[in-house]
């Protein structure tokens, strides 16, 4: 059910085709971005250029090209898909043997100019593979056992050498934006089910040999889980981060204390309050109205993105609008779900607001694919 | 290839009739059936997608929902051990049960001298000298020109003393602030509570730490910083307390004995809410616990006869040897037991003072009479090993595992073999010692309808699910045969009217340190279980060594004459302070008639 079947008449072509962007999301992505400048700025003491201006560049930068793959017709990205998932994947495994280590993980790869993610860059190119794989399968193969095996290993294989840089939060995230592209693709409900099922199971494996020589976390996994079941057992330790940030949401309260007024995180009481915890920082300067106006925020992002898909009647386009949905979901639910305490510290950055060039990069890129799939849309 | 037909074949034969182009019209059918089939993937594509985005919508109403929990939420800081790393003494106060004051912590001052500031050594030491005795001047002025920049001069000091020391106003002289330990009730619960002193000492601080006692047994969770403002409540009721050692104070002095002791035990769960132990001390100014060479650490005030001291029971373990058979079901309490005589091997038990109680009596008699043959008797019917086994479970052979650091060094002494007559001397209490606290433990379990008591001071809300030592109908037997001993047998003296008091007294002679028994030096114990009807409390009384007389002119040296009545006493004032109402007991009329007939 390629593109190329349908007829292209109707496409916008040249200079026009800046007209058919979607602006209200980049507008919405923009202001999100903002908000996290202003945080970054009063996280550095009113300091802009601690971390507040690289942020902005590299928002500026990402920028330009998220309008330069917007305006790349869709088709051709998709053509790329199979060699963007090698490429990625070859940078895993470069990551793997040869990648600089990191806060005792080995996760990026130093271009000189930025520090790459390639398992970033990994939640993008999976979900275009799929859904490719998907454009391309005939639609009476797509639950046949041997063509489901197919999109499975291609989730699972990068997926273990993420987790073993080790990177749970990104690992889950792939295993979970993959089943979805999945899912939405029609794969049959028996096999989620059973998936499911596995699932549960390997989890109470996990916990099983916890403690004998074969255990499948690192010691600061585990400890992550029971910082998470009972974080006050351990509150100079592991379960440091979620304490404080729980101080400083509860002190922001309503209203919050004002712009430039937060002593919890501006105090250095919050080790990564500029990375994966810098929501504290707004709930507790712009307290709990702050935090919802975000949330309603990213939101609409989402809506943008389903409606995106609903609206796309090419295959390849709804299913990667899915994908990055999926994706965009996750980041903000794992985040927010850590930072406020109901899920563990597993190492994920709230889009557009934590200080960080892969993610920021990567989203813009995903979201300029996006807008490819919209201005491109068969008519 | 083969060309699949198309179904509408009959456009195709319609066009080539007509001369129109067939593939055309194929190509526009395949591409029919193509929108079909998008249509269809698409519109599964848009449901699941649906399915999904409802999903996003819960999780983001969940993460909505906790940021305003948390927004609307005071946030504590946590407290943790590492933060207080300074030896600022935070140690936890310990309440008795109803929350008043055992033990807490006071602001004082320490001296100490810094002699490179001092501007006259000879005036100071000589007042020093004047205001505390213990100081002596030479010493002092020795110690402050010795060529030390640096020394303690006093732990602590009263508000009073410390104005003196100030108004010396040498500015070598030198206060620092800390906590010291205070028991504001004197000694009170002496013993239970041991005492604390100082471990790290600083200028600014010092660490307070337990050496005896509860203090010490629990002297890691007295320090937790992260329990420091929450007291310890132990089991212990203040005025029960002092209601025992005031009348067990009595008691000694009148029957002139050389110590006391007293337990009063929750019987269902082990509670104990008051435990004494005379002569006591004062935990605020602890004494030396060195004793004087040949003296023996019995004697020392810091001694704890509830706990430490193991002495032979005497007969209050008939009791036991009754329970145990009525629970094997070898007799019932009217089953007619020799009491004529018993001999085994060379050796002839007889009872006390040559008392004759005729050919057989009934197992209950035998309790009421203190029958040393008959329960001799009951003891061999059981055996060695089946009496051993019930003693242990009872906890009457191991130390008590009650949360004081004395108790585990307390281990009852227990002959090395286990022969006949060790059987039936054990039975009456003789050549097998436990300490008054394992005795109310034993008699707990044995009152509560037969489930085994460990003792203890921490509150405990439920009661006890231990193991079953003997069945409830069992345990309704033997109370009813302690409740026989107290109307008409050798405890008539712990009769207190409308407390149903039941009981068993016991007298045992004391081991001599080279071997055999003193003639003349006893210990006295009762055993006592009240309400009978329901039985709620055990009491043990102990008089050590009593040699007075209890009012008459006869020196009268047992139980019955001794810890008795001062268990009467205890009994008659303690049951209105818990609560309980007096039953006037008045026999219905046709009884009475019956036992006249």
């Amino acid at each position: 059910m390629s593109f190329l079947e349908y007829r292209l008449k109707s496409v916008p072509t040249g200079v026009s085709k800046i007209f058919y962007l979607n602006w209200a999301l980049f507008l919405v992505v923009t202001a999100v971005a903002a908000i996290g400048w202003l945080m970054l700025y009063s996280i550095a003491g009113g300091d802009i250029e601690t971390w507040a201006e690289p942020q902005m560049k590299r928002y500026a930068a990402g920028f330009v090209i998220s309008l330069a793959v917007a305006l790349t017709p869709i088709w051709f990205w998709r053509n790329m898909s199979l060699l963007g998932y090698g490429l990625t994947f070859v940078l895993l495994l470069i990551v793997e043997f040869f990648g600089t280590v990191g806060m005792g993980a080995q996760r990026w790869i130093d271009l000189g100019f930025m520090r790459l993610q390639p398992s970033e860059l990994m939640k993008v190119t999976l979900v275009m593979m799929l859904a490719a794989y998907y454009d391309w399968l005939d639609d009476k193969r797509i639950s046949r056992p041997l063509w489901v095996l197919v999109p499975v290993l291609l989730i699972i294989v990068p997926t273990v050498l993420v987790l073993m840089q080790p990177n749970l939060g990104t690992s889950v995230m792939l295993i979970i934006a993959g089943a979805a592209v999945m899912f939405a693709a029609g794969v049959s409900w028996w096999y989620f089910g059973a998936v499911a099922l596995i699932g549960g199971a390997a989890v109470a494996s996990v916990f099983f040999t916890r403690g004998t020589p074969w255990q499948f976390l690192h010691d600061y996994q585990y400890k992550r889980i029971d910082t998470f079941l009972d974080p006050s057992a351990d509150p100079l330790g592991a379960g440091y981060n979620i304490i404080q940030a729980k101080i400083a949401l509860g002190s922001g309260g309503w209203t919050g204390k004002g712009f430039m007024q937060g002593t919890q995180s501006r105090l250095n009481f919050l080790p990564e309050k500029h990375t994966d915890f810098i929501f504290t920082t707004l709930g507790e300067e712009f307290g709990f109205v702050g935090a919802f106006a975000l949330l309603i925020l990213y939101t609409l992002i989402l809506v943008f993105l389903i409606w995106a898909a609903i609206q796309n009647k090419d295959r390849f386009s709804q299913l990667f609008i899915i994908g990055i949905a999926a994706n965009f979901f996750l980041y903000i639910a794992v985040n927010l779900s850590m930072v406020m305490g109901m899920a563990p510290v597993v190492g994920v950055p709230l889009p557009f607001l934590s200080y960080g060039g892969s993610a920021t990069l990567v989203l813009l890129l995903a979201f300029g694919l996006v807008q490819s799939a919209i201005v491109h849309r068969p008519r | 290839m083969t060309r699949t037909p198309l179904r509408p074949l009959a456009r195709i034969l319609d066009a080539r009739a007509k001369g129109e182009n067939p593939d055309l019209i194929e190509r526009e059918n395949l591409r029919q059936r193509h929108e079909v089939m998008r249509d269809k993937a698409i519109g599964r594509a848009r449901f699941r997608l649906g399915i999904l985005s409802v999903s996003f919508a819960v999780a983001f109403a969940a993460i909505g929902l906790r940021m305003g929990y948390m927004s609307s939420e005071t946030p504590m800081e946590p407290k943790s051990e590492a933060g207080a790393s300074s030896i600022q003494a935070m140690r936890s106060d310990i309440v008795d049960r109803e929350g008043r004051i055992l033990a807490t912590n006071m602001l004082t001052n320490s001296l100490y001298v810094q002699t490179a500031d001092m501007v006259d050594p000879p005036r100071v030491a000589h007042e020093l000298a004047a205001l505390f005795p213990e100081l002596s001047e030479e010493d002092l002025l020795r110690r402050f020109t010795d060529g030390r920049s640096f020394l303690w001069i006093r732990k602590m000091l009263s508000p009073e003393q410390q104005q003196a020391v100030h108004d010396i106003g040498d500015p070598g002289l030198l206060f620092g602030p800390r906590e010291m330990r205070l028991y504001p009730n004197g000694n009170l619960a002496a013993h239970i509570l041991g005492g604390a002193s100082f471990g790290d000492e600083g200028v600014a601080s010092a660490e307070l730490i337990g050496v005896a006692g509860i203090e010490k047994a629990l002297d890691l969770r007295l320090r937790d910083p992260a329990q420091a403002g929450v007291p310890l409540e132990l089991t212990i009721d203040l005025t029960l307390q002092a209601t025992m050692e005031e009348v067990l104070g009595a008691g000694m002095t009148m029957m002139q004995a050389k110590g006391a002791a007293g337990i009063l035990m929750n019987v269902q769960t082990g509670e104990i809410l008051a435990m004494a132990s005379l002569p006591d001390f004062d935990p605020n100014d602890r004494p030396s616990p060195i004793v004087a060479k040949g003296a023996d650490p019995a004697d020392s005030p810091l001694f704890n006869r509830a706990v430490q001291g193991v002495y032979e029971l005497g007969s209050t373990f008939k009791i036991f040897a009754a329970a145990q058979a009525m629970e094997l079901g070898l007799v019932n309490p009217d089953t007619q037991i020799d009491t004529s005589s018993l001999q085994i091997g060379k050796k002839r038990i007889t009872e006390f003072d040559g008392h004759n109680y005729g050919p057989t009596k009934s197992v209950a008699e035998i309790m009421e009479v203190s029958s040393n043959i008959g329960t001799g008797h009951i003891a061999l019917m059981i055996g060695a090993e089946r009496q051993q086994a019930f003693l242990t479970s009872l906890g009457l052979l191991e130390a008590s595992p009650v949360e004081l650091i004395e108790a585990p060094g307390a281990k009852p002494l227990r002959p090395a073999r286990w022969p006949d007559i060790v059987t039936v001397t054990a039975s009456f209490g003789h050549g097998i010692s436990s300490s008054p606290l394992n005795l109310a433990a034993a008699y707990a379990s044995v009152a509560n309808g037969g489930i085994r008591v460990s003792p203890t001071l921490l509150k405990r809300t439920e009661a006890m699910k231990g193991i079953r030592v003997i069945s409830p109908s069992v345990s309704r037997d033997a109370v009813d045969m302690l409740r026989r001993v107290v109307v008409s047998g050798t405890a008539t003296l712990a009769d207190v009217p409308g407390y149903r008091v039941g009981g068993k007294t016991g007298t045992a002679d004391k081991p001599r340190p080279g071997g055999g028994y003193y003639t003349d030096r006893v210990v006295n114990t009762f055993a006592g279980v009240f309400p009978t009807d329901n039985p709620q409390y055990v009491l043990i009384v102990t008089m050590d060594e009593p040699s007075g007389t209890s009012g008459g002119g006869e020196v009268r040296s047992t139980a019955g004459w001794t810890a008795v009545p001062v268990a009467g006493e205890m009994i008659k004032r303690m049951a209105p302070l818990m609560g309980m109402v007096p039953v006037v007991e008045t026999p219905p009329e046709n009884e009475i008639t019956a036992v006249k007939n």
